[in-house]
């Protein structure tokens, strides 16, 4: 493989999407293995994309560069850094286990698979594309394959599918129904998705084209672009022309993300959604957000983002906490886990906004660990939801008798989700927090309050479902019994403890991608002064939130860019 | 202006793709009227063939290089013209193929159908060539008729009676409009062929002419304020003609404002900029806003089209080289895109009789071909990548960029959004909602073989878009004598909206 790895990983999805086409609906194995067969070569080359990225070498590596259009000035550029490398991983394990986790649908199979690859196929572009056109290409390429997954294989709501007097059924099915907020169907929530990810995507493509025009390169090449693009200084409509691409580069990607207040089509999209695509979805489809915000506006406009981050740092407690809040009260079940992942999601934008190592890493390292933990619990709540057909938390109970397997993998994935010691989700978290705390001590304890609802939504949910009285009307409902329904369970549960264990590699990775941006954006011009007092001040409890974490000690310690950075401080 | 008739057989050679088909729509007709009892079908194939030879022909000149003027420089064989010869010649093609089940509606004159459709197009290719006011007009004039009696083709049809009535008076008022113009323009410089008036001063009476005319051609594109021709008559018209007319007249009147703009009134950009800026933004927010609404799949497609030259002009305000190269890209991808969804709605009409967006109901599970086609063909329109639509957008808005067109480019990618909307409205019909009747739709060849052109054409464009945009970039080489490139680099104040 070597070099071409990224290409294999790439168009593997891809090419077993076309080659679907040509397969028959009336053999589903052949269908089938041909998905688990291209997810399957994408899945290895991806492990050993990781295991080859040479952290110590850093930068970008493993790039391809297939020229795509003179007159555009745009490349099939293709390079993955430390940040890109786990995420790349996380989209192949997840389409690989969502390819299992779907395996029991009948209805048009050989469709699903298709949209399904070809959606993780253009994440997996989204996040090795080094060219800024690329990027908006497959982040709008991901749009529409939901669009399909959600409204021919999703799920209603409750109060929709309660509408079955005629005046209901004839309001259900007349097209203006999609407007109806209050009860919404499956094809709400994907137009709502696709109008709202269209809409910011055509503002990050304004702040996209920006850059094509004031930079002068006529490229849209991100290395090139970031080491050439003189975009400072240009004074427009009472600001300055950096300002507004930033804005525009930042709102437009972090709808995606979903950032309070662009979230609300994040819920309803993965209530809606078949499991394999919510896991999809919140697994990598929304670090698309944050990855082309670190891509793009990190990359190209290092200055501004260290002016402009605040933003991030004030939107995230409201993300946070209001997450967390609707989720507690949430009586779906894919309501709470979408809620809980935009919440979640918080974090990231936290940790992105306190700009230094230990924090950005964090953010990185959590998008990773987020993929697994949310993609397990969208996985158990589709399994339950293939038992019982109902989402909705009061209706169901008692179902541990029933499914011993899937209730022991929920407690996991609870755990996962809170940060428990032992998964990667802890190290993500716990970096966040100590990274975060010097700039940032509201939003921390904001975020510890969040951690502390992570606790109590899912743990009620987990009640819910799982144990208290049975209702007897799902009594046919039976565990995971078969390998396939097994496996993808255990590959997300073993990556997450594996790397909460072992997460050297994972942390060596993330800070080779890191440490050159931390370093672009904050020694680029002498340390703001902003920074400096709220650095003094906080000095005492930095180091006493260290100490409480030992792993995280001698993780800090092991790396002398940190030593020396925080003597230069 | 000195008018040299004496060709030599070398300057016939320029009109060679013309005459051939000429000649060969002759054969046509006469085949036609002494053996009436050949099957109608063998007629489009022989149409057909005579397009295909002129193809050939003109790709010919294309790899040779062969250029020049006749008749003093009121026909020009340029590259341009070559490239919406090409243009029109593909579009005839897969029209006619797609006629070939639906001419056995019509009750009578099932030949002449093939002979008219020929005929307008001979009428464009002339228009793609025309370099003077009055061959403009001239040629405008014949590929219109030929439109009056097509689009009234389904006699017994009282929808396609009003639409041919609709047509042709607006068409006559526009064709007033022009023949005014054309007075006013000659009055004020003497002039009538394009390239020599780049010197004219702009006095009123020029700029009223020039309105006019851009008046007229607007009815041919259909650009609001002139756009109210443009439902009733696709929605009435024999779909095949809708096709038809949603496409090549299209293009043979951009090839013209192409000339008018960039070398007529190349000198006069900081005013016409205004006039283009606004009939874009009219027009994109207009036919988008209007197709929501829309219940028929013929009308939706209209009100898209409108929306979509909206889209197009958005390159011309541009006024560039390289806004004249999006706006070739551009219709390239809308060719393939809207005569494949054309072909979409002419077999489903064939197969269900009617043609409301209701009827696609879970056309997916009575023909996932006819279904994943329709898919692509609106994404494309709507400019979703990888589809050719979305790079055809994007030229257009990175020319526009470069020109400093904010405001432009801010409700063209409003619009992309909207028009996002009800594109994905049929394909909620199509694959969600199920059927009312399941049973599957047949599709005949040479349907098939048109809708497979589209995709083809969708998808290859957009994947692999490096041949067509060297194309198209040759293609406009003549524009870079009068645009220069200069002042494409610096961004100009005065437009510059945010």
């Amino acid at each position: 493989m070597g070099e071409y790895v990224l290409l294999c990983i790439l168009f593997a999805p891809f090419l077993g999407a076309l080659g679907l086409i040509f397969v028959s609906n009336r053999q589903p194995l052949l269908v089938r293995s041909i998905a688990v067969g291209s997810a399957f070569v994408s899945l290895i080359a991806s492990i050993y994309l990781f295991y080859a990225y040479d952290p110590v070498k850093g930068g970008f590596q493993f790039i391809q560069k297939i020229e795509w259009s003179r007159q555009l000035g745009i490349s099939l550029h293709l390079g993955v850094d430390g940040i890109g490398t786990p995420l790349v991983l996380a989209s192949t394990i997840l389409l690989f286990a969502g390819i299992f986790v779907s395996w029991h649908i009948k209805d048009r199979t050989k469709e699903f698979y298709i949209w399904l690859l070809i959606l993780a196929a253009a994440t997996i572009g989204v996040f090795m594309s080094l060219d800024l056109f690329f990027l908006y290409f497959f982040y709008e390429m991901s749009v529409i394959p939901m669009y399909l997954l959600l409204g021919m294989w999703g799920s209603h709501t409750k109060k929709y599918l309660e509408m079955t007097d005629p005046e209901g059924m004839k309001r259900r099915d007349s097209v203006g129904f999609i407007f109806n907020f209050g009860s919404n169907s499956k094809e709400y929530a994907a137009m709502k998705l696709v109008l709202f990810l269209s809409a910011f995507a055509v503002v990050a493509l304004m702040g996209i084209l920006l850059i094509y025009k004031y930079s002068g390169l006529n490229t849209f090449d991100i290395l090139v672009l970031r080491e050439h693009a003189n975009l400072m200084n240009i004074p427009v409509l009472g600001t300055t022309l950096d300002k507004i691409i930033w804005i525009l580069v930042f709102f437009g990607f972090a709808s995606i993300a979903p950032l309070w207040p662009m979230h609300s089509w994040s819920p309803v999209g993965h209530a809606a959604a078949p499991a394999a695509t919510s896991m999809l979805h919140a697994g990598v489809l929304m670090k698309l957000g944050h990855f082309s915000i670190i891509r793009v506006a990190f990359e190209i406009l290092p200055e501004t983002t260290r002016e402009m981050m605040p933003i991030a740092a004030v939107l995230c407690m409201f993300s946070i906490i209001y997450g967390g809040f609707v989720a507690f009260y949430a009586k779906d079940t894919k309501y709470v886990i979408g809620y809980s992942s935009s919440s979640h999601m918080g974090y990231v934008f936290l940790g992105m906004a306190a700009l230094n190592y230990i924090s950005l890493s964090g953010a990185v390292i959590y998008m990773f660990a987020h993929a697994m933990a949310t993609g397990m619990l969208f996985a158990m709540a589709g399994w339950v939801y293939d038992q019982t057909h109902t989402r909705d938390i009061p209706s169901l109970g008692g179902l541990s008798n029933k499914m011993p397997f899937i209730s022991a993998c929920f407690i996991v994935g609870c755990m996962a989700s809170i940060g428990m010691p032992g998964t990667v989700n802890f190290i993500a978290e716990i970096m966040i927090i100590v990274g975060s705390w010097n700039k940032y001590p509201l939003q921390v304890i904001v975020a510890m309050l969040g951690i502390v609802l992570t606790l109590a939504y899912l743990f009620k949910m987990m009640r819910g479902l799982f144990y208290g009285p049975m209702n007897q009307k799902y009594g046919h409902a039976h565990d995971a019994i078969s390998t396939v329904d097994r496996l993808p369970l255990l590959i997300m549960i073993s990556v997450s403890i594996g790397f909460g264990i072992f997460p050297m590699h994972l942390y060596d990775v993330v800070r080779s991608g890191v440490d050159p941006l931390v370093v672009r954006i904050t020694q680029v011009v002498p340390v703001a002064q902003s920074e400096g007092d709220a650095d003094a001040q906080s000095g005492v409890s930095r180091s006493e939130s260290m100490s409480t974490s030992p792993v995280i000690v001698n993780e800090v310690l092991a790396t002398p860019l940190q030593i020396s950075r925080g003597g230069s401080e | 202006m000195i008018f040299s008739l004496d060709l030599s057989l070398s300057d016939l050679l320029l009109l060679l793709p013309e005459i051939l088909l000429t000649c060969w729509l002759c054969v046509v007709l006469i085949v036609d009227f002494v053996s009436p009892r050949l099957p109608k079908e063998q007629l489009a194939y022989l149409s057909v063939t005579g397009l295909v030879l002129t193809l050939g022909c003109l790709a010919w000149f294309d790899v040779n290089h062969i250029s020049g003027a006749l008749f003093g420089n009121m026909f020009v064989l340029d590259r341009m013209a070559i490239f919406f010869k090409v243009f029109v010649l593909g579009a005839t093609i897969l029209v006619i193929l797609s006629s070939v089940e639906y001419v056995n509606r019509f009750a009578l004159f099932r030949g002449e159908y093939y002979v008219l459709v020929v005929m307008s197009a001979i009428g464009m290719m002339f228009m793609a060539s025309a370099n003077d006011l009055l061959s403009v007009f001239v040629s405008l004039e014949f590929s219109t008729l030929g439109f009056y009696v097509l689009v009234s083709y389904l006699r017994e049809d009282l929808a396609s009676n009003e639409a041919g009535l609709k047509f042709f008076i607006l068409g006559v008022f526009a064709a007033g409009l022009f023949a005014y113009g054309i007075s006013l323009v000659y009055g004020e410089t003497g002039q009538l062929v394009f390239s020599e008036m780049s010197s004219a001063q702009a006095t009123p009476g020029l700029i009223i002419g020039f309105l006019l005319i851009f008046a007229a051609l607007g009815f041919k594109l259909g650009a609001v304020p002139f756009h109210s021709w443009i439902p009733d008559t696709y929605h009435g018209a024999p779909t095949p003609v809708t096709a038809f007319l949603s496409i090549a007249p299209k293009g043979a009147a951009l090839v013209i404002l192409l000339r008018i703009f960039l070398v007529a009134l190349a000198s006069f950009k900081p005013v016409w900029v205004y006039l283009l800026v606004a009939v874009s933004i009219v027009s994109m927010t207009y036919g988008n806003i209007v197709a929501i609404a829309q219940r028929n799949i013929k009308r939706l497609l209209a009100y898209s089209g409108i929306a979509q030259i909206g889209t197009v002009l958005i390159g011309l305000a541009a006024g560039t080289k390289m806004g004249s190269d999006a706006i070739l890209f551009y219709l390239l991808a809308y060719l393939f895109a809207n005569i494949g969804a054309f072909a979409v709605v002419i077999a489903v009409s064939h197969a269900i009789g009617r043609d409301e967006i209701e009827d696609y109901r879970g056309l997916n599970r009575r023909s996932p071909f006819l279904a994943f086609a329709m898919l692509l063909f609106l994404l494309s329109l709507a400019g979703v990548p990888p589809l050719a639509g979305f790079i055809g957008k994007l030229y257009i808005f990175i020319a526009a960029i470069k020109e400093g067109l904010y405001t432009l480019i801010t409700v063209g990618l409003i619009n992309i959004v909207i028009s996002m909307y009800y594109y994905l409205i049929v394909v909620k019909q199509m694959y969600i909602n199920e059927p009312v009747d399941p049973s599957p739709i047949r599709i005949s060849g040479p349907m098939k073989a048109v809708i497979y052109v589209g995709l083809a054409g969708t998808l290859v464009i957009g994947i692999y878009p490096q041949p067509f945009t060297d194309w198209v970039v040759e293609a406009t080489l003549m524009f870079s004598d009068f645009v220069s490139p200069s002042a494409t680099a610096v961004p100009s104040s005065i437009h510059g909206g945010g």
